[in-house]
């Protein structure tokens, strides 16, 4: 039997009982409460912990130049008071259940999550919904949290890599909302007062707009009928209607930065269909084909074959809008100009080329792999069921995923390469032009 | 790949739900640890040898890490490529660390693949080639890690703080090595370097998940049995050189935000001294409620992040505090770090708080069973370069921890000798 047949008989024989994995493949229990909110609970009895997402339908998608950052400035200062607690009350019952509470925007969607001791779950569920429904947002720590965020956009403007990302990101995206840093724009959040946070927070803090995900050592009838009471009160309509976002267009075109770097920086991105559409699963598979892993053709063929990296891959994230494909590449600087030309060049050949069938074989199960790898732990569990919800693609969609990679072809795999690796956005940086 | 060094001490397996650890010691010194996790669908397979950054001599600065990252390149068995068959090919994933103390390799892979997972660490750790073309490759690709390191400026500090902390001892060398020695590194230097260190008796093996002991115990010993104990005796670590005062460095950063850190030199591992020590840093700069957080981010806004830690190595450990400043002016951070730690070594740490960082380690042992990665962790650095038993038994040790033990253990340790590093925006040319 030659080799690649080999790794082909056994990878038949050794990916479906991993992906039958009972941590990730059970689907959680959904409903959905009178005024709209979904509640999504897994049971699961391994650990005596438990963790808690609560997704809101909001993030910088729904922001302009004018108020870019409220989603995420909103996000910090919600946990710094609320109607019966100040900020070190929260964070001292957090800790003091065994666990902590957090908040974050990102682009499609923005989370308040918390974990616990299984046995304090009721206390780490009262205290999501008190951060949700009754936060008091004081005057000084909007004005502290504002400080720390302009703070963090000064400090990626800074660090290479970031600088980097965030051009490439506004480069492909063009005025597409996603080209902005989720942290937002210095102007815009030097005007966000606590009359535009109350309103933000009024627009979109509803109940069709929330999905409390539940993942723990918990009785899921239980925790229903608690959550049910708990956000009994969240506002019910869906506020005002969604607004109208710019379309994604890719520049296409070549930006140069320079900038103090022991690194130079080498990045490329094409614009890519969202979650939902047909082509998402064969997507997945050419961007892993390409940047997954040390297998991926990145790893083997720049930094194993050439020595031109340390760290090189490729991703394709996954947006409820329009998605993105991108390489990333570090290297000394006197190397950038043969490290941009091989990834080009690698770009180019998986246009031109079948990929094998071993290769298609790895990269399937190395992206099937590493996504049960990734729902293992509770906080990764509750944080993904209310993902799928968020990207509207449904409580099974693992199991979907899953089988719509394994009936991938090399064919599938030509054709979207052929589609949607067209002209590349490239950004490079270094300490001189090259 | 990680470099670097151990931050907090790992917490210990809870037995509630698990059986206890399996640990024997084959014929030829080889240590395994067995540990069976019946709920979990994978198996984490880890190696540890006892050879790190502070293992090197002059000429060999480096080489630990650079074996690291030639032990995924070609074995007497196994052409370059075998990680993508065996490891990616079936879903799984593989990377490897190297620290002053020791160096590990992990394979995280579904339950089946366990035995054949042994045989391929085995592999990898008794029979690599260190072939001249692939060296040439790697050596690149190690300079390419220093370069990534240098650009941020997070992890330089920490590295950088440490090298301070510990200047004229071993455990002030990055671990990443020197240019020079790896550029003089040769196939048959480094794969002598290689074979002096790693040994059966040298090494550890740990499994875990829903495998069969008798079954691991079986393969181990058909992978590793074969290899004759050498008598290796590790050298053992001289403790850090003392100080007086404040031992000072400032370093010119291409970014503008500034960065402070401060470190005391603090006990080793296994010292009576780790578990009062863990609890000071933890309410000290530990968490959001923590002494630090709440002054000097909270309420005074003169940082936008700041962290309180330990890190214990075998011969010394660090007690540190990071931050990065949201203004310029570094003293007045300075001073308030100095302020509260003068506060609480004058009244002490009230009652909630080291309830709170009890309930903190507690709950950092319960997730961390959540994975197999985070006991296989666990236990091999523990096996390494401590005890598997006092691992075991740490998460009571921090239990018995009093108020008057952690007001006396920041009086004798946090004293007015301490190494701080400063990184100042580079002052433009004009």
């Amino acid at each position: 039997m030659s080799r690649s047949r080999l790794l082909v008989a056994l990878l038949a024989a050794a990916l479906l009982p991993w992906l039958a994995a009972p941590e990730a493949s059970a689907q959680p229990r959904r409903e959905q409460l009178p005024g709209g909110l979904v509640v999504l609970i897994r049971e699961n009895t391994a650990t005596p912990v438990v963790a808690t997402s609560l997704f809101v339908r909001v993030g910088s998608r729904w922001e302009t130049e004018d108020n870019a950052g409220i989603t995420h400035l909103l996000q910090q200062v919600l946990l710094k008071g609320t109607a019966q607690r100040s900020a070190l009350e929260i964070a001292e019952t957090a800790e003091g259940l065994g666990g902590g509470v957090s908040a974050s925007a990102d682009m499609d969607f923005s989370e308040i999550r918390a974990t616990a001791l299984a046995r304090n779950w009721k206390k780490m569920l009262a205290l999501i919904a008190e951060v949700a429904l009754r936060p008091t947002l004081p005057e000084s720590e909007i004005d502290g949290e504002r400080r720390a965020m302009l703070t963090a956009l000064r400090s990626r403007q800074d660090q290479p890599f970031p600088l980097a990302m965030d051009t490439l990101m506004s480069r492909v995206y063009g005025d597409h909302p996603y080209g902005r840093p989720v942290l937002g724009r210095p102007a815009a959040l030097e005007r966000i007062d606590r009359t535009a946070l109350l309103a933000h927070h009024r627009r979109f803090y509803r109940a069709p707009r929330m999905i409390l995900a539940v993942s723990g050592d918990v009785a899921p009838r239980d925790v229903l009928a608690e959550v049910a009471r708990l956000l009994a009160d969240a506002p019910a309509g869906d506020g005002e209607p969604e607004p109208a976002v710019p379309a994604a267009a890719a520049r296409a075109d070549r930006t140069v930065l320079v900038k103090p770097a022991a690194q130079a920086q080498v990045l490329t991105a094409f614009l890519a269909p969202p979650t939902g559409h047909a082509d998402y699963a064969a997507v997945k598979v050419l961007a892993t084909t390409l940047g997954g892993g040390m297998a991926g053709r990145l790893f083997t063929e720049v930094r194993d074959k050439q020595g031109l990296a340390y760290s090189t891959g490729g991703a394709y994230p996954s947006r409820l809008g329009p998605g993105v494909l991108f390489t990333q590449l570090g290297t000394a600087p006197a190397n950038q100009a043969r490290a941009e030309a091989a990834v080009l060049g690698e770009l180019d050949r998986i246009r031109r080329e079948p990929v094998s069938p071993v290769e298609l074989a790895r990269a399937k199960a190395y992206l099937l792999g590493q996504f049960a790898l990734d729902r293992r732990t509770n906080a990764r569990l509750a944080w993904y069921d209310a993902f799928f919800e968020a990207l509207d693609v449904g409580p099974d969609f693992a199991e979907r995923y899953a089988r719509a990679v394994e009936v991938v072809t090399v064919e599938d795999v030509q054709r979207v390469a052929r589609t949607y690796l067209t002209t590349p956005t490239i950004v490079t940086l270094g300490p001189t032009a090259p | 790949m990680l470099g670097g060094c151990a931050t907090r001490p790992p917490t210990p397996a809870q037995r509630h739900g698990l059986p206890q650890p399996i640990r024997e010691v084959l014929p030829n010194g080889m240590r395994l640890i067995i540990q069976e996790h019946g709920a979990a669908t994978t198996v984490a397979v880890h190696l540890w040898a006892g050879v790190g950054g502070r293992d090197e001599a002059e000429g060999e600065r480096g080489f630990s890490h650079f074996a690291e990252h030639m032990l995924f390149k070609g074995t007497e068995n196994r052409g370059r490529g075998f990680v993508e068959a065996e490891v990616e090919g079936v879903g799984g994933r593989t990377n490897a660390g190297t620290s002053t103390d020791y160096t590990f390799y992990y394979l995280l892979l579904p339950a089946a693949r366990a035995l054949p997972g042994i045989a391929l660490v085995a592999d990898m750790v008794l029979n690599s080639v260190f072939d001249p073309a692939e060296l040439g490759h790697e050596r690149e690709v190690v300079f390419e890690e220093v370069r990534l390191n240098e650009d941020s400026p997070r992890s330089s500090l920490g590295r950088q703080l440490y090298s301070l902390l510990y200047q004229g001892h071993p455990y002030g060398r990055p671990v990443l090595g020197d240019a020079a020695d790896l550029r003089g590194a040769t196939q048959a230097t480094l794969r002598g370097y290689y074979a002096r260190h790693y040994v059966p008796d040298n090494m550890t093996l740990v499994v875990v998940g829903p495998v069969n002991p008798t079954e691991v115990r079986a393969a181990a010993l058909k992978a590793f049995g074969s290899r004759p104990a050498t008598g290796y005796s590790r050298r053992p670590v001289s403790p850090p050189p003392a100080f007086e005062g404040v031992r000072e460095r400032s370093v010119e950063r291409p970014e503008r935000q500034k960065q402070l850190g401060l470190a005391w030199l603090a006990p080793p591992l296994g010292h009576p001294d780790m578990a009062v020590v863990d609890v000071l840093s933890h309410i000290l700069g530990g968490s959001r409620s923590s002494r630090l957080n709440q002054a000097l981010r909270e309420r005074a806004r003169l940082v936008s992040s700041i962290s309180g830690w330990y890190g214990a190595l075998q011969g010394a450990g660090a007690l540190g505090v990071t931050a990065q400043l949201e203004g310029t002016d570094q003293a007045a951070v300075e001073r308030a770090v100095i302020d509260e730690i003068r506060r609480l070594q004058a009244d002490g740490v009230t009652a909630d708080e080291l309830a709170r960082a009890i309930t903190a380690s507690e709950a950092e042992r319960e997730f961390s069973r959540e994975t197999v990665e985070g006991l296989a962790m666990a236990y091999g650095r523990a096996e390494t370069t401590w005890t598997l038993e006092a691992e075991l038994g740490y998460l009571d040790r921090v239990r018995a921890v009093t108020r008057a033990q952690v007001q006396e253990a920041a009086r004798r340790y946090l004293t007015r000798s301490y190494a701080r590093l400063t990184f100042v925006p580079r002052t433009q040319a004009r």
